[in-house]
């Protein structure tokens, strides 16, 4: 038996997405976000590597070596890798959020 | 550079260092890039700046925040060095136990009485027994005495010494002392100060050098010459630690010595110990033998004779040497009519150490080891006591586990709380231990010897540590395996509660604790009833005297002041006139010695003994008293009458003997009529007849047997013998038997003396009741100390199971609750409870009986008529312990008696 997981952060959500399918370092990160979310989610500098190091420390995400001919984000930049725990953690909340926009649906407050 | 760089360099400097070391390059590129992003979208740059500057702000005191959160729980995931993590855990388990300030001061309490006993304890066999003595090369030093087969040991006498010093061959060095007092004048109050009479060797056979000014020469030795050598002590309280006192005079006796020298504070001399049982002297003067002493064969053993093996030379070897010179001497130096005396004198040679230490090495011994045992009882109870809070951090120790931590971290964990308990027990526990030393030295009987050595150094130190470490780990282990063996799910699902999984365990081993703890109390137990036992019955042996409203007090006349035999006879008769004229005393008398401390021992020859009476040692205890002596110290006069006024000078020399003596050498018939002498059947002196014989005194402590003893008319002692400085016959106690209370009259006694001699100083004024209480001192001592021990041991083991009980009710509530509701009287539960606690105590009884029945043994050699095994002691402490054990248990037992079965069933 796994243990259930707590509901993450949206922000927490939003840095595990980025790393779902690619490692990347915390510039990477912010404007994978920003993207994603159409600008909705700022995620400012300060508070983005206060989250990636409370990340790291809950055993979500690892630091891992730079990459071979990876993209730059200034000097040596730390990537971050999700562990199967975040992986598990980010597809949970995902699932959960899936939950509430299959509810709406039912609710006729979206199409399906 | 970009013109931006110093405010963004500013605010990745909000962050803390180590943070910002790892993440400021980082940070400082994504704060630019912010910027350009921002720029981009059009934002204004100064909304930009605040905006980045309210980010860095907010988050750098958060980072703060975590840091300070995970130093609590998570001390090692910063990858901090391991010095660091160890900080951090030091100072998350002071906080832990802030929060828990009650369980803290209660294990640091005991832990510091545990370890502080210890400590103190240690001290004490560290002084006495571990330090070596404090002179040059100690253990070749070597105390010589000489002795009869059938008696205790004794000095030599001068000639012996002499003879003995020209032929031995082992020796670097030899020299004799004999301790006495003096009286000093010439300073604020006249006192009498302790003294020693040494060979001018002695301080080269110490190999101890004066601080100040020099030793004796032989020329000052053989000379006769009047020049003294002050202790460190008298110097500083006397001589305002002058450093110009070499040449200068100080008056003992009332006749000026020449002050040549001053000892080193670090040596003291002599050391007390069982033959030599004195308090260091105050002054050294030398010992001079008078041509009269040295051709005095037969009398005065009363000098020590010290003495420095050669190197290479054994004790044995020594011992051999000895033993062929003394029947060398006894045949060849005495004369002839002394030859059986001489031939019958052995030599003994002890070291110095053992003759110091021996009569205590074992009590020591035996004091440490209950101390230990004490330790071991509060170590269980800590271990109770970790368990039980162990399992209350479950959780928190669980969620550790889950983040990664090994399960030698969780048990460095609670390891570092015993620690820290620990290290805060034993800085209580040295501060108890210094003031619980000098208590202890102060309740402590005179003959400790080397007291004043006694101290806190490095290796007393040292073995506080070691005994705290031990204290640590003893108390820690078990709950931090305990702790780290706990499958971290079952914990986490359990959500703190302390379920059944672990619950049988641990009943087991607060069990094994409990049993552990009784087992080694019931030995401490034992052992301390013997003592108490042993003390009781010494108590209870009649010293042969009425001890009550009686006051010594002494005094000693010095011959330079009182030259003549009259001037003597004529200060004593005032003073004993003056004394009796007191209002409320009843009788006066003085004596030479005092009751259960008469040193002096004769050789005496009885006229037409009987047959069966004519082959035994001829050996007595003497005393010579003046006035109403018996009637003073309440002594029983069996046959005959005790000294009575018409005993004078010119009567008939008269003696009383006590009971032993006229049982032994008369075999019961009555004595009184018959003569004896002193000396031996072909050189004695005058007769003197038996008028009377007194029940038996106590003459060496009340645990002596009592040896034959004979009394004589100080007003009959030759002139020539008062008109000499030799001092026992000048020195007097004064015995005063009141009506009042005896202390009332030391102030009337001091103004009589002051009255006749204003510069004579009283001294040892103490009450008969003192000295036979003295005389019982050690075993006092022995039996208060390891009695407490044994005490502190039981109350420990009493709230180990009164704790354990309370933890398993409080744990079965729920069970007990259900009983109660089925219908299970409040009785029932309550004798539920204490079966429970009782059956603990029972197993540690079988346990510690057996090794109590062992260890005991020890104790042979400390026991006054009370056998190592004896059923009284063993069955008092028996029950004493089981008593105190249900007393424990009832607590706990009626409380679960009171359970509400209905909230018992809710508990849940």
């Amino acid at each position: 038996m796994l243990r259930p997981l707590p509901d993450l952060p949206p922000h927490w959500f939003q840095i595990l997405l980025a790393l779902a399918d690619e490692d990347r370092h915390g510039l990477g990160i912010m404007n994978d976000v920003l993207e994603r979310t159409d600008g909705r989610m700022k995620l400012w500098p300060g508070m983005l590597y206060r989250n990636l190091s409370k990340l790291v420390e809950a055993e979500l995400v690892v630091e891992v070596d730079t990459p071979p001919g990876a993209a730059s984000g200034g000097g040596r930049p730390r990537f971050y890798h999700l562990t199967p725990i975040g992986r598990r953690a980010c597809a949970a909340e995902a699932q959960r959020l899936n939950g509430f926009v299959q509810a709406a649906r039912r609710k006729k407050l979206l199409k399906a | 550079m970009r013109a931006s760089a110093w405010w963004i360099t500013a605010l990745v400097r909000l962050y803390p260092r180590g943070y910002r070391e790892r993440h400021a390059a980082e940070l400082a590129s994504a704060m630019h890039a912010c910027i350009d992003r921002e720029r981009q979208r059009g934002v204004n740059a100064s909304v930009t700046t605040v905006r980045l500057a309210l980010d860095a702000v907010s988050a750098s005191i958060l980072v703060r925040r975590d840091l300070r959160r995970s130093r609590r729980l998570l001390p090692t995931l910063h990858g901090d060095s391991l010095m660091q993590s160890l900080l951090h855990e030091i100072r998350y388990s002071i906080r832990l136990l802030a929060r828990a300030p009650l369980f803290g001061a209660l294990v640091i309490g005991t832990l510091a009485l545990a370890i502080g006993a210890n400590t103190a304890i240690f001290s004490v066999v560290n002084g006495v027994l571990l330090r070596s003595l404090p002179y040059e090369s100690p253990e070749r030093l070597v105390l010589l005495n000489k002795g009869v087969n059938f008696q205790e040991t004794f000095g030599f006498s001068a000639p012996d010494f002499v003879a003995f010093r020209e032929r031995a061959r082992s020796y670097d060095g030899l020299a004799a002392y004999r301790t006495g007092e003096f009286e000093l004048s010439g300073v604020a109050t006249p006192e009498r100060i302790k003294a020693a009479k040494i060979s001018a060797s002695l301080i080269d056979v110490l190999g101890v050098q004066p601080a100040l000014g020099r030793g004796f020469t032989a020329e000052e030795d053989e000379g006769r010459q009047a020049v003294a050598i002050l202790s460190d002590a008298l110097w500083r309280r006397s001589f305002g630690s002058d450093p110009s006192v070499v040449g200068k005079a100080v008056m003992l006796d009332r006749r000026a010595y020449t002050i040549v020298g001053v000892m080193p504070a670090r040596a003291p001399f002599p050391s007390s110990g069982p033959r030599l049982n004195n308090v260091p002297a105050a002054v050294f003067v030398p010992i001079s033998f008078t041509a009269g002493e040295l051709r005095a064969f037969g009398s005065n053993y009363n000098k020590t004779v010290v003495a420095r093996l050669k190197p290479g030379v054994s004790i044995e070897q020594a011992r051999a040497e000895a033993a062929a010179i003394s029947r060398q001497i006894g045949a060849d130096v005495y004369p002839a009519e002394l030859r059986d005396l001489g031939s019958n004198l052995a030599t003994t040679v002890t070291s110095m150490q053992e003759e110091v230490v021996g009569n205590v090495r074992r009590i020591l011994y035996v004091l440490l080891g209950a101390v230990g045992v004490v330790l071991l009882i509060a170590c269980a109870d800590i271990a109770c006591l970790m368990l039980t809070r162990a399992a209350g951090r479950e959780r928190e120790l669980a969620i550790r586990t889950a983040l990664g931590a090994d399960r030698g971290r969780v048990m460095r964990l609670v390891l570092m709380e015993t620690g820290v308990l620990a290290v805060a027990g034993a800085a209580v526990g040295v501060a108890l231990a210094w003031w619980g030393q000098r208590a202890l030295l102060a309740a402590a009987p005179i003959d400790i010897p080397r007291a004043q050595e006694i101290g806190f150094d490095v290796r007393v130190l040292a073995f506080t540590l070691t005994v705290s470490i031990a204290a640590a780990l003893l108390t820690g282990v078990l709950p931090a395996w305990e702790a780290s063996r706990r499958d971290s799910n079952t914990a986490l699902k359990e959500g703190g509660r302390t379920g059944s999984a672990g619950g049988v365990r641990q009943r087991r081993i607060f069990a094994g604790l409990v049993t552990l703890q009784f087992a080694c109390a019931v030995v401490l137990l034992a052992a301390g009833g013997l003592l108490i036992q042993s003390f009781v019955r010494l108590m209870a042996v009649d010293p042969g005297i009425k001890t009550d409203h009686v006051m010594s007090a002494a005094t000693s006349l010095p011959a330079s002041s009182y030259r003549t035999a009259a001037d003597v006879r004529s200060f004593y008769g005032r003073l004993l006139d003056g004394a009796r004229n007191l209002p409320g005393v009843t009788a006066v008398g003085a004596s030479t010695e005092l009751p259960l401390t008469v040193h002096e021992r004769r050789v005496f020859t009885l006229e037409n003994p009987p047959a069966a009476a004519a082959n035994l040692p001829r050996a007595t205890a003497h005393d010579v008293v003046l006035g109403q002596y018996f009637e003073a110290i309440g002594a029983r006069v069996v046959s005959g009458r005790p000294f009575s006024d018409s005993d004078t000078l010119t009567s008939e020399p008269v003696v009383i003997v006590n009971e032993t003596l006229a049982r032994r050498y008369w075999l019961g018939e009555d004595p009184v009529g018959r003569r004896l002498a002193w000396g031996n059947p072909n050189n004695h002196g005058p007769w003197m007849r038996v008028i009377g014989v007194i029940a038996d005194i106590k003459q060496t402590g009340l645990a002596a047997a009592t040896e034959p003893q004979t009394w004589q008319p100080w007003v009959q002692l030759p002139d020539q013998l008062l008109a000499s400085n030799v001092v026992s016959f000048r020195s007097l106690r004064l015995m005063v038997r009141s009506q009042g209370p005896p202390a009332a009259l030391v102030p009337a006694i001091r103004d009589q003396v002051r009255a006749l001699d204003p510069a004579l100083p009283v001294s040892d004024v103490q009450t008969l009741d003192d000295i036979v209480a003295a005389s019982g001192g050690p075993q006092r001592f022995n039996a208060a100390l390891l009695g407490g021990f044994a005490g502190i041991a039981l109350l420990l083991a009493a709230l180990g199971v009164g704790g354990v009980l309370a933890i398993t009710v409080s744990r079965r509530t729920q069970e007990i609750g259900v009983r109660l509701a089925l219908g299970a009287d409040a009785g029932a539960v309550v004798l539920m409870v204490i079966r429970q606690g009782m059956t603990l105590v029972a197993a540690g009884l079988v346990i510690g009986l057996p090794l109590a029945f062992a260890a005991t043994r020890l104790l042979k050699s400390l026991l006054f008529e009370t056998t190592p095994h004896d059923p009284v002691a063993f069955t008092g402490a028996t029950v004493v312990l089981c008593a105190v054990a249900c007393a424990a248990c009832a607590a706990p037992a009626i409380r679960a008696s009171r359970v509400s079965p209905m909230r018992a069933l809710r508990l849940d």
